[in-house]
């Protein structure tokens, strides 16, 4: 068989979009309600708060270890539902694909993406495809936007955050931004380093019942650095996070050294923080612990109350004890990596 | 090391506070990135300051040597190879043509960065019909592959610019034009790996500054820095090997063979510094074949390139120096960021401007009170 490629002429809505929606969409990708004749999805939803979500996908390369654009699409919806404290039912699903794509590489992409739907209980109820010109796009670009059933029983607020709060993490950090940085072949460095992509959900039900945790967040594109602005100056309270606590895997820590990165600004899309008092900071870390990819959960730093004296919010004290500053991203060392 | 041991340092430090200010330059950009990122300054004693010195390949590379691989790039048949650091490096000239490596790909030049000589050998042998520049800038520890590769023989498409310098005979001019610019010195770890220690014994011995070699992890720097310390409360001067693992007194003879094989010794400039003698690593007349400036003699000739004053705020030369801070120069933050660099040590990952961005530290009043302020 010659291998397949996109074309222009897939995305123009005739004989060969229709081939490409049921050859590649509904084969693989397949769902009891994904409806791929009518222009939109029906579903109930109870009667109930919702939450709803959306975000765009361009990670080069398309394939990396431990997942591709596909999978990342389910898992940083899913994330995004999860950390605001809902139950993940729904995606939509839009895909940009460039002009030579090749179709066994389209493929994977809509496979990775049914089994990650699968594994996180969620449903891709509606989709949509354009082709662009080559060169005028990243090979595939996908959004997915979701809709979750909020919890009644969550509390997650960032405004209850206060001094003496806790900052907990599900495991460690970089691996995600690390992977994808090597896949591009950039560097000639080689490792097993595998990205954290999935679904936090899990992370996220086993400490929902918690009281004290206040507020979670997925340390996504920007790393845990920026989780941690963001939060600091959505509440004017200042986060020292510990060096020594924070769960770093040996391959990371030497590809930062090699290449001058701060593995504080890497990326994870499997990794959720969250603010808890201090009394039950313990507890959350026994049962993220107890979760699968759990077991190096750790907790990483606490709030302080504003510390004016520095111009910047999040503060790192470092392995040997000193102090510095985690100041928000200036400069973008990194490919795109989400 | 262990935590304790760290404890044990710091404690040995603050016992030996000293009265007067200790100054101790480094002359890595990989040790002012660890003093950086570990928060070394914020555990100190006031009076010793720690003083990033001229440890930039890319922050020394003269603007003549920049403004020929622009030109070269601008060539058609030419594509030019630079390590990643050198693309965004402004150079001010009087030329209406870009000024940055960058800046002249975005005209159309064909500048692609590469991690190794390796890669520039693999590229020139993937494209046989163009002639392919390497523009190699560094020090000792670059230089040492890219005379090994040109030793190995080259493609015949394959030239590389050099702009490669020795690190020690810029640190004996500082002390020779003005001794009292630091009180001791922490010698680069890698250029030693090939160099050796040995070469770094001027320092205490004719100048009679304590000397250490460290390695690039905070405790080594401590370690480094208490030996320091302990010189000058004994009132000695030697040069100590803090990383004995990794460096020997001889360094590596195999790689310095090499390097005498296929590079000569000259006088060169250095941006913010000036022209030191024998600082230079320029290829032998036997490479001739593998010299961008002998095959492209016309595209190279630079006897009418003359740099424009870079803005008159700008302290980079200071800064290089070791005579201020990288937060003492005005646009420090402000004006010149590593997304808008205005001198070359905001650009590369070894400059300290761009080390101490990176590491939080900002405008020249808040960083009084940062923890990692001077
Ligand atoms: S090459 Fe190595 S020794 Fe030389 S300045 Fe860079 S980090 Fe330091
Ligand atoms: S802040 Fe910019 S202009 Fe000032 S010394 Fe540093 S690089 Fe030069």
């Amino acid at each position: 068989m010659t291998e397949e490629y996109i074309s222009l002429a897939h995305g123009n809505g005739g004989r060969l979009t229709r081939e490409l929606i049921d050859k590649v969409f509904v084969q693989y990708g397949q769902h009891p309600l994904l409806d791929t004749v009518n222009d939109a999805a029906t579903m109930s939803l109870p009667n109930q708060t919702i939450c709803m979500t959306t975000d765009s996908f361009t990670v080069q390369p398309l394939e990396f270890p431990g997942g591709n654009v596909g999978s990342l699409a389910v898992h940083g919806t899913v994330n995004d539902l999860s950390v605001s404290g809902a139950t993940p039912l729904y995606l939509s699903t839009s895909f940009i694909i460039e002009e030579g794509v090749s179709m066994a590489c389209l493929i994977r992409v809509v496979k990775a993406m049914a089994e990650a739907a699968h594994k996180a209980n969620v449903s891709i109820v509606t989709g949509d495809t354009k082709v662009v010109p080559k060169g005028q796009g990243g090979g595939i670009y996908i959004n997915t936007a979701g809709i979750g059933l909020k919890k009644t029983h969550t509390q997650f607020d960032i405004k209850r955050l206060s001094a003496g709060d806790h900052i907990v993490i599900s495991g460690p950090i970089g691996d995600h931004g690390v992977a994808v940085l090597l896949a591009r072949d950039e560097f000639g460095l080689d490792s097993q380093l595998i990205s954290d992509s999935a679904s936090v959900y899990p992370f996220v039900e086993a400490i929902d019942t918690i009281d004290g945790v206040k507020f979670l967040r997925d340390p996504t594109r920007g790393g845990i650095a920026m989780a941690m602005h963001e939060m600091a100056q959505a509440t004017n309270l200042s986060i020292r996070l510990n060096e020594a606590a924070i769960p770093l895997s040996g391959q990371v820590e030497s590809v930062c050294n090699m290449l001058g990165f701060d593995p504080y600004y890497l990326a994870c899309e499997g990794r959720v923080v969250a603010v808890v008092a201090p009394e039950v900071s313990e507890e959350v870390v026994r049962r993220w612990q107890a979760c699968t990819h759990g077991q190096n959960a750790a907790i990483i730093g606490e709030v302080l109350p504003c510390q004016e004296q520095y111009h910047c919010p999040v503060s790192l004290v470092t392995h040997i004890g000193g102090e510095r500053l985690l100041d928000e991203l200036e400069d973008d060392p990194l490919p795109r990596i989400c | 090391m262990r935590r304790q041991s760290v404890e044990t340092l710091i404690a040995g430090l603050d016992a030996m506070h000293p009265e007067r200010p200790f100054r101790v330059m480094n002359v890595c950009g990989g040790h002012e990135r660890t003093i950086t990122q570990a928060g070394l300054r914020s555990l100190l004693d006031k009076h010793i300051e720690l003083i990033p010195g001229p440890g930039c390949p890319v922050c020394i590379c003269p603007e003549e040597d920049i403004a020929q691989a622009i030109h070269l790039a601008l060539n058609e048949q030419v594509i030019l190879l630079s390590f990643g650091d050198m693309l965004r490096v402004p150079v001010f000239s009087h030329t209406d043509g870009p000024r940055s490596l960058l800046a002249a790909r975005g005209q159309g030049a064909d500048v692609r960065p590469v991690a190794s000589p390796l890669d520039a050998v693999a590229i020139a042998r993937a494209n046989v019909t163009q002639q392919v520049v390497f523009f190699a800038a560094g020090f000792e520890t670059t230089m040492a592959p890219v005379a090994a590769m040109v030793a190995e023989g080259v493609p015949d498409n394959l030239t590389v610019l050099l702009s490669g310098r020795l690190t020690w005979p810029a640190v004996a001019m500082l002390l020779s034009n003005d001794e009292q610019a630091f009180d001791a010195l922490i010698a680069p770890g890698h250029v030693a790996t090939i160099m050796g220690s040995d070469e770094w014994a001027f320092v205490a011995e004719q100048h009679g500054l304590p000397t250490a070699i460290a390695g690039f992890h905070g405790e080594s720097m401590l370690a480094a820095l208490q030996c320091l310390l302990q010189q000058r409360s004994d009132n000695r001067a030697q040069l100590v090997n803090c990383y004995p693992e990794v460096v020997k007194p001889q360094g590596n003879t195999q790689a310095q063979q090499l390097l005498r094989e296929v590079m000569a010794v000259s006088a060169a400039n250095w941006r913010g510094i000036g022209v030191v003698e024998g600082s230079g690593f320029t290829l032998r007349p036997e490479f001739a074949n593998a010299n961008a400036r002998v095959r492209f003699s016309e595209l190279t000739d630079q006897s009418s390139f003359t740099p424009l004053a870079p803005p008159a705020e700008a302290r980079c030369a200071d800064v290089v120096l070791g005579r201020l801070y990288p937060d003492q120069c005005p646009l420090f933050g402000n004006e010149c960021t590593p997304r808008h660099p205005i001198g070359p040590c905001m650009v590369s990952d070894e400059g300290a401007c761009r080390i101490w961005m990176s590491s939080g530290m900002r405008s020249v009043d808040e960083s009084k009170s940062t923890p990692e302020g001077v």
